[in-house]
């Protein structure tokens, strides 16, 4: 346990935060179990909800059959984030 | 009744059967039918089937999406080969006998033609008529071409003739304009037609109470004023306020709810006298819903009587209490009363000390009943049955789901009042009725699909064949859906890419065909919809010229892209490439699949010679399957044997009687009396089980019917005097006795009930007090019984007799677990003393017996039987089935099923409800000779396997296990290709066909291809 009172140091990052370029738009794959979270993106189409359109959706089986190596995969890949929802 | 078929005469019948009503009743009735090789006519009066489930938000006690839950079967029923939908239609007439009806049909025009409407909804968006939304509850507007709810099933839009401009007045026609497809059919007349089946199930489902009708509730005249079907479209994120609560008199988000009950139940003046079974639970729902969309909701709910009496429903109760904080006031609701300023609203109730309380709240929501529809009479006329008093279908008690006249059969809230998983039961109840009637003609109306060889595609390099769809302007309005075809087209392994207006369109589908053959396509993918409901329709479009159905993918660019992306043309375009490039890349990788199939033993193994055990076996029997009927006691009857009458006053032993004499004189039945099982082998279709007395059977599937016990009671005094006694021993003593004269019978409710360490409502306990006050006051109106309750739960029609106890002179008295009754033993009589909730003094009663309404228990050795079979047990150890709402009967491993007290307390008219519908599921398995292994199914592969058993941990259906070389071995029929085994591997040993790794991957590479 850490005493409420030690000062916490301030994390110190080896790189410079990159320059962000004025239209990045972030790339992102989502991970949906077919029968709950990939329904909910159907219906959310249904219902034409409006959301970022640099998502992605990979539909699998479950959402047990995420398996940590598509995560690391993205992410080595260059992936700027991972949505996984089931 | 068992019917006794002789062979000629069931020539006769007709292998098919009628369901009246598609709601989820209807629809469990004609899938279990259809599933047992019978023909289904699904009939109903709306554009869509899905009735009232379908307009609720979530359910109780699970909180599980009503939709999510009912969207799957409403697929299931529209795409099964031997289900046939009418939907807008109705029975005009039935002529003909049990076996042979016939049934004229008319189906109202719907001016859209369902062969061409593709469900674009571009005709919607041009129409511009506006009506009131009924599906909404008015709460919203719709067009008069429309569709009833956004997942309609089937998804043809229909014509208002009433409100359209063109069948009005002769004007616009802009539907027909715009709809690319031709779909719109102004000339679309009635028709009517007639139905040859052998059986009839009705399932025509409910009303709801019009609540206008108290006028003191302000309803119609208050705007804050909703119905509890209201509040229900108004969390429902498909809902009116798309889940944001907002009030109706200024679109402001109500913090404070009020809901009050039994608005239209239990009042016979302006109302309806019988409770409405459901709506204490959903109100508990409700507000813990609103407190979830909105944490500073502060939800009360005044009410009479808390009756949660089904499964895990105090619990519920208990959950809305503590954590949503939702307070409960017991007390009748005089007025609703507006502030004409805010058009807030004040409640004026008596408080328990009997002060007289105004509090104000923003909304109020009033729990409205169920009632029969209001054509109910002549529904009943058309199908020539007899309903009760008030216009329910009349069943007995121990027949629940067989109506008057033979061969027609009701399920659901035409009944009486229930709610979901109850519906359900009874339409597999009703379906094994028909099953039993007509099982000999199974197959007989079916047709049988005939494919070609498929194509050996082994080897081959790929030659994928892309067609992105217009979807009229649904996707080429927002996509340019020609750029994303061009692109698709220099993507390796693609041969042709091109669009058409509407792929899934019949025109549609034959080009698709026609293209695999002129270009020698070995895998397609559609840039279209949504694979959950179209992904099935071109895997079959493309089997039927001898494609394997997997070498296909459905890139959903419409709701996941053009729909959510309306407006932003450019990127939903980009998007749109990604998604279909991702689908190519994975299309690449793509395989058969084989899908392997197990043969079938047509025996059933059922557990428990009681009254569920009993009525299950005959009702296979019946249905033509073998039985093997298992008690570990010497004698067939169990629980039921311990009791003389319902509450309804049918004399069960004579039931119990005749249905053992049928059970012991019937051949198919093979009874292992005094013995149980000991060990069970194999999987679904393919059981071996040995029992203890060494016996060994081979059966397709388990029907667990193993009951529970009577509670034994310590408390009150029981074991100290004579003159204590249960309902039961009170039950014998006025069957054998006449009562003397003038005595006083002191009841206590819930002993044993509704408390730690068993906190679940015994259910059946408030009917036996019920029972046996009636049966005293009627034998001896001198005779004083006096209640002591915490809820009478005299749900549904019961409640007749809860009144009629009260008409009798029976008197009530509340009690609360912290101050529960004292019994006092003395010369003569029993001193019963309570706290007097209304008087507020002590009440004292000199009694001659006190009567403990003890509750229902699980078998005390239930943990150790269900760890024989795998199966798990909820908190109070009653077994725990696959679904609470929509699987009630089936365990979540295949081929095991449940019914009867082991699943719940209930009473008997429930338990062969249950056990009946339980028949009917395991019928429909067994009538299957083959059972096809699901193509998505994990493959193990024994070389890269370390056996170190996480697959066996982790998998929820037990497919993979030990095998004999003490290796991990997997058995596919289990599986049901969740791919948890695969994702918890660390030898990669498991791979989920049509979900490979390098399938996943080769998606992912795709979409981060664009650096």
């Amino acid at each position: 346990m850490t005493a409420a009172t030690e000062k916490i140091e301030q994390p110190v990052g080896p790189e410079k935060p990159q320059e962000i370029p004025v239209d990045w738009k972030a790339n992102i794959v989502a991970f949906a179990c077919h029968y709950c979270a990939f329904a909910a993106a159907d219906l959310a189409g249904v219902m034409r909800l409006s959301y970022p359109s640099n998502v992605k959706v990979v539909r699998l089986p479950c959402s047990g059959k995420l398996d940590h190596s598509y995560i690391l995969r993205a992410f080595e890949r260059g992936i700027d984030g991972v949505f996984a929802a089931g | 009744m068992t019917r006794i078929t002789p062979q000629q005469e069931s020539e006769n019948r007709i292998g098919a059967v009628l369901v009246v009503g598609a709601g989820i009743g209807g629809m469990q009735a004609a899938l279990d039918l259809a599933n047992s090789g019978l023909k289904v006519h699904l009939i109903n009066d709306e554009p869509s089937i899905g009735g009232t489930m379908s307009r609720l938000d979530k359910t109780f006690p699970t909180g599980d999406c009503a939709m999510c839950m009912i969207s799957p079967r409403m697929v299931e029923s529209s795409r099964h080969p031997n289900i046939e939908m009418h939907t807008m239609a109705r029975v005009l007439s039935v002529s003909g006998a049990e076996g042979n009806f016939t049934a004229t049909v008319e189906q109202v025009a719907r001016y859209v033609d369902a062969d061409r409407c593709t469900g674009c909804g571009a005709c919607e968006a041009k129409c511009p008529t506006k009506v009131f939304d009924v599906f909404n509850q008015g709460l919203s507007k719709r067009k008069a071409i429309y569709a009833l709810f956004p997942q309609a099933v089937p998804n043809t839009r229909a014509i208002d003739p009433q409100k359209c401009l063109y069948l009005t007045r002769d004007v616009c026609r802009k539907c027909e304009k715009v709809c690319d497809a031709d779909a719109i059919n102004f000339e679309d007349k009635d028709k009517q037609f007639d139905l040859q089946v052998g059986s009839i199930i009705l399932t025509p489902g409910l009303k709801t109470y019009q609540p206008e009708i108290r006028q003191e509730f302000g309803y119609g005249r208050l705007k804050n004023v909703v119905t509890s079907l209201q509040f229900e479209r108004l969390l429902s994120a498909s809902g009116p306020c798309a889940g944001t609560v907002t009030r109706p008199s200024d679109g402001g988000h109500p913090k404070r709810l009020a809901w009050i009950q039994c608005v239209g139940s239990r009042n016979s003046h302006n109302s309806n006298p019988w409770c409405s079974s459901v709506c204490c639970m959903y109100a508990a729902k409700q507000s813990i819903i609103a407190k979830e969309h909105d944490n500073e909701v502060q939800a009360t709910v005044f009410y009479m009587e808390l009756r949660a009496f089904g499964k895990d429903f105090d619990k519920y109760i208990d959950k809305a209490k503590n954590d949503a904080g939702v307070i409960y006031k017991r007390t009748m609701v005089s007025e609703v009363v507006e502030d004409p300023e805010t058009h807030n609203l004040f409640i004026h109730s008596v408080a328990e000390d009997g002060t007289l309380i105004n509090e104000e709240f923003d909304m109020v929501i009033l729990s409205i009943g169920f009632e029969p529809r209001t054509d109910a009479a002549d529904f009943a006329d058309i199908f020539g049955i007899d309903t009760d008093e008030y216009g329910f279908a009349k069943t007995s008690k121990l027949a629940p789901v067989e109506t008057s006249r033979k061969g027609v059969f009701v399920a659901g809230t035409y009944q009486g009042p229930k709610d979901i998983p109850e519906t359900v039961i009874q339409g597999s109840s009703a379906a094994a009725g028909a099953m039993a009637l007509l099982g000999e003609r199974r197959g007989t109306e079916v047709k049988e699909v005939v494919l070609p060889d498929e194509l050996d595609v082994e080897g081959e390099e790929s030659r994928i064949g892309v067609i992105v769809c217009h979807c009229g302007t649904n996707i080429a309005g927002t996509v340019d859906v020609q750029k994303v075809a061009d692109v698709a087209a220099k993507e390796p392994g693609v041969t042709h890419a091109e669009t058409v207006i509407y792929a899934c369109a019949p025109d549609g589908q034959q080009r698709i065909r026609d293209l695999i053959k002129e270009k020698n396509l070995n895998r397609v993918v559609v840039a279209s919809c949504t694979p959950r409901t179209h992904g099935p329709l071109f895997q079959d479009t493309i089997r039927e010229v001898g494609l394997n159905k997997f070498l296909f993918e459905l890139a959903d660019i419409r709701e996941q892209c053009s729909w959510c992306h309306m407006h932003d043309n450019e990127n939903a375009t980009s998007k749109a490439i990604e998604i279909v490039n991702m689908n190519i890349a994975k299309t690449n990788r793509l395989v058969p699949v084989t899908t392997s199939s197990v043969g079938v033993n047509h025996t059933a193994l059922v557990i428990g010679g009681g009254i569920a055990g009993m009525t299950a076996s005959l009702s296979l029997v019946d249905q033509g399957y073998a039985v093997h009927l298992v008690e570990r006691e010497e004698t067939l009857g169990g629980l039921v044997r311990n009791v003389r009458a319902n509450l309804e006053g049918d004399d069960v032993q004579i039931y119990l009687a005749d249905v053992i004499k049928r059970v012991q004189g019937n051949s198919a039945i093979t009874l292992h009396m005094g013995t149980t099982v000991d060990k069970v082998d194999g999987f679904v279709g393919n059981f071996e089980t040995s029992l203890t007395n060494g016996d060994s059977v081979a059966h397709g599937a388990i029907l667990i019917a193993s009951g529970g016990v009577e509670y034994s009671p310590e408390e009150y005094k029981y074991t100290e005097s004579d003159r204590v006694v249960t309902q039961r021993e009170l039950e014998h003593m006025l069957a054998e006795n006449e009562p003397e004269g003038g005595k006083c019978y002191v009841m206590v409710q819930c002993v044993g009930s509704r408390e730690e360490p068993n906190n679940y409502c015994s259910r059946i306990c408030c009917q036996d007090a019920l029972k046996n006050s009636i049966a005293i006051k009627e034998k001896d109106p001198a005779a004083q019984v006096v209640v002591i309750y915490r809820d009478i739960r005299a749900y549904g029609l019961k409640e007749d007799y809860y009144r009629k106890a009260r008409d009798l002179g029976v008197l009530f008295f509340l009690y609360t677990p912290d101050e529960k009754p004292n019994v006092e033993p003395e010369a003569e009589k029993l001193k019963v003393t309570f706290p007097g909730k209304v008087l507020g003094k002590e009440m004292v009663i000199d009694a001659d017996y006190v009567v403990l309404s003890t509750g229902l228990r699980p078998q005390p050795d239930v943990e150790k039987f269900a760890k024989k079979f795998k199966l798990t047990c909820n908190i109070d150890d009653f077994f725990l089935e696959a679904h609470v709402k929509l699987r009630p009967v089936d365990f979540p491993s295949e081929g095991f099923f449940l019914a009867g007290l082991a699943h719940a307390p209930k009473n008997i008219e429930e338990t062969i409800a249950q056990a009946n519908a339980a028949a009917a599921r395991v019928g429909a398995l067994l009538s299957h000779e083959s059972l096809s292994v699901s193509g998505v199914i994990s493959k193990h592969n024994r070389d890269l396997c370390m056996s170190c058993l996480a697959c066996v941990k982790h998998c929820p259906f037990g497919a993979p296990f030990i095998d004999e070389d003490g290796r991990v071995s997997h058995n596919e029929v289990k599986c049901t290709g969740c791919g948890i085994c695969a994702g918890v591997c660390p030898a990669k040993a498991y791979q989920v066909n049509y979900f490979r790794d390098d399938q996943i991957t080769a998606m992912i590479d795709s979409v981060t291809d664009v650096f």
